[in-house]
């Protein structure tokens, strides 16, 4: 909303913003990054959700109305901007204990110890990229801060990473600047968190978990470059809990996904990576952002019609109020994704099945009654003006919303087959499965390739 | 028993980087509200519709003649067309002779 606002200042048109009372601070910090910290907004009291009819119009009409007044005909007192370090500025000198309580107290760590990020150990890891270290990979919001070759090298540094991971950091941060994937909106309310998923032969180069206890803290790669991601998301985009980061409950940062390659290999299907367009053999990260899901105990059977149903059903049961993101409101951008344990996809490929088959039989099971897609959004939700015949009939979402008026007719959750995605990891000789239910355009789906240094394998040798 | 401490000596780099925004002037307000032109912007989500209606009451009441855009006009500022449909206001808000915004919701 205030993105919006930004806009029209900026063309000349004054504002005033409609913000709920607990999105004050979200505001007031948004609006730095948006070059306007003097934006004015006018405070709805509460959350509008919870409020009777009567009580809405009190607030609206007593007080609302006149901030929105006043927004738009007295001009806002100017601000002044905030005084900050040039980047590669040394910050605190002391002790492992003095940096950290220095680091903890100036909001740049998640609370754990961070390793302090020195001349000597950020110049490990920037010896493990050919960019210069200056070079931006992008401006990231809500801060709107250079994505700096350098910055990523510290996080790495703080995080626990290994200077070798270097490369997979670039690549991940390239992927947070891609527009497609959103970074923007990673502070939103329901508290979605990235999953990364890997591919190609840096998983058995640098030692990532791909078999048991897949997802799991505990392997130095998966856990260290999962934290890498959440830092960086604090300390350049932006995302600070009770500013920006407006998560009403959040998660501690996802451990990297690693594909079990040599499964995938063996029955014929292709890994995510080449799902996502990269070739076979590539090194590559693969975002997206969940706000939720969970695990399926126990995928029984030898057939993947006896297997299927069961996936199905937990597919649809944990994408719940997400398939907002399937009207026009989110523009068909639903991905779920389901993770199956080795045994699962080697069992439904024995019948002949590709992942292909298995993301047709969802489209096509994975489906609830209109009447109960409607009610979900339409009642439960925050999309009152909404319904899937309109949507329909202007054209915006798919005809197999809407093919009769029957409210029981059972409707797909995503646009197409393709929309779903599976991968292949976990426990190899245990039949679970787990879903992850998707954030839509706040989070789509990207993929970057790893680019590794000509010297590779003697840098890599020389850290081994 | 020793004091000595092994919490070692490290010279520590800023974890962030430099801002690319500057500072940007805001609109210029508006002498009054009265006569004007007022466009409502919506994200869809969060009883917008309804706190419009209300404020286009209170408004009202107090500038009789001003006039709105409804939310309807622009569609969703917020979603997957978010940058496309932000992209074209400038130029609605020229064709419908706006001179002001409200933008909501932020909850």
């Amino acid at each position: 909303m205030l993105r919006a606002s930004a806009v029209c200042e900026a063309a000349g048109y004054p504002t005033s913003s409609l913000t709920c009372e607990g999105f004050l601070r979200q505001a007031a910090a948004t609006s730095v990054g948006l070059g306007m910290p003097n934006i004015p907004v006018a405070l709805v009291p509460g959350h509008i959700g919870n409020k009777s009819e009567d009580e809405l119009r009190r607030d609206i009409l007593e007080v609302t109305a006149q901030k929105v007044i006043e927004n738009l005909t007295l001009a806002p007192a100017a601000q002044a901007g905030q005084a900050e370090p040039a980047p590669r500025d040394i910050v605190v000198r002391g002790g492992f204990g003095e940096v950290n309580r220095y680091f903890y107290a100036h909001e740049f760590s998640d609370g754990l110890p961070i390793v302090p990020p020195t001349r000597e150990a950020i110049g490990a890891f920037l010896a493990f990229t050919e960019r210069d270290s200056d070079e931006s990979l992008g401006v990231l919001l809500p801060d709107r801060r250079a994505a700096t070759v350098w910055s990523i090298a510290v996080n790495g540094v703080m995080a626990g990473c290994r200077p070798e991971y270097m490369p997979v950091l670039v690549a991940l941060i390239e992927a947070m600047c891609d527009p497609e994937y959103g970074v923007e909106h990673s502070g939103n309310t329901p508290g979605g968190d990235t999953l990364i998923i890997l591919n190609g032969p840096l998983i058995k180069e640098l030692g990532f978990n791909y078999t048991q206890g897949a997802l799991r803290d505990g392997f130095l790669p998966n856990t260290s470059i999962g934290r890498f991601w959440r830092l960086y998301l604090r300390n350049v985009a932006g995302f600070l809990p009770h500013k920006t980061d407006k998560a009403t409950y959040g998660n501690t940062w996802r451990v990297v996904l690693a594909e079990n390659e040599d499964v995938l290999a063996r029955i014929g299907w292709e890994p995510t990576s080449v799902e996502m367009g990269f070739a076979a053999g590539d090194n590559t990260v693969t975002i997206a952002r969940y706000t939720g899901g969970g695990s399926l105990s126990s995928v029984s059977g030898s057939t993947p019609e006896q297997m299927l149903p069961y996936l199905a059903d937990s597919v649809q049961k944990f994408n719940n109020w997400q398939i907002t993101f399937t009207t026009s409101h989110g523009n068909g951008t639903l991905r779920p994704l389901v993770v199956v344990s080795p045994i699962i996809a080697e069992t439904i490929a024995k019948a002949g099945w590709k992942k292909s088959d298995v993301k047709k039989y969802l489209y096509e099971h994975a489906r609830i009654p209109a009447w109960e897609f409607e009610r979900q959004l339409h009642e439960w939700n925050i999309r009152g003006v909404w319904d899937l015949k309109d949507d329909v009939t202007a054209g915006r979402i798919p005809k197999a919303f809407y093919e009769s008026d029957d409210p029981n007719r059972m409707v797909p959750i995503v646009w197409e087959p393709g929309d779903f995605m599976i991968a292949v990891a976990g426990d190899p000789l245990r039949n679970n499965a787990y879903v992850f239910a998707h954030n839509g355009f706040l989070g789509y789906p990207v993929g970057k390739k790893i680019q590794l240094p000509k010297d590779w394998q003697r840098l890599l040798a020389g850290r081994q | 028993m020793s004091r000595q401490t092994n919490d070692g000596y490290y010279e520590a780099h800023w974890p962030r980087s430099e801002r690319q925004q500057r500072a940007r002037p805001l609109a210029p307000r508006l002498a009054s509200l009265q006569g004007k032109t007022v466009a409502q912007l919506w994200d869809q989500l969060f009883k917008g519709d309804v706190v419009f209606e209300l404020l286009e009451e209170a408004l009202k009441a107090r500038f009789p003649d001003v006039k709105f855009v409804s939310w309807r006009e622009f569609g969703s500022t917020h979603g997957g067309e978010e940058k496309a449909a932000l992209a074209a206001l400038p130029g609605r808000f020229r064709e419908l002779g706006v001179d002001a915004v409200i933008s909501g919701m932020a909850c």
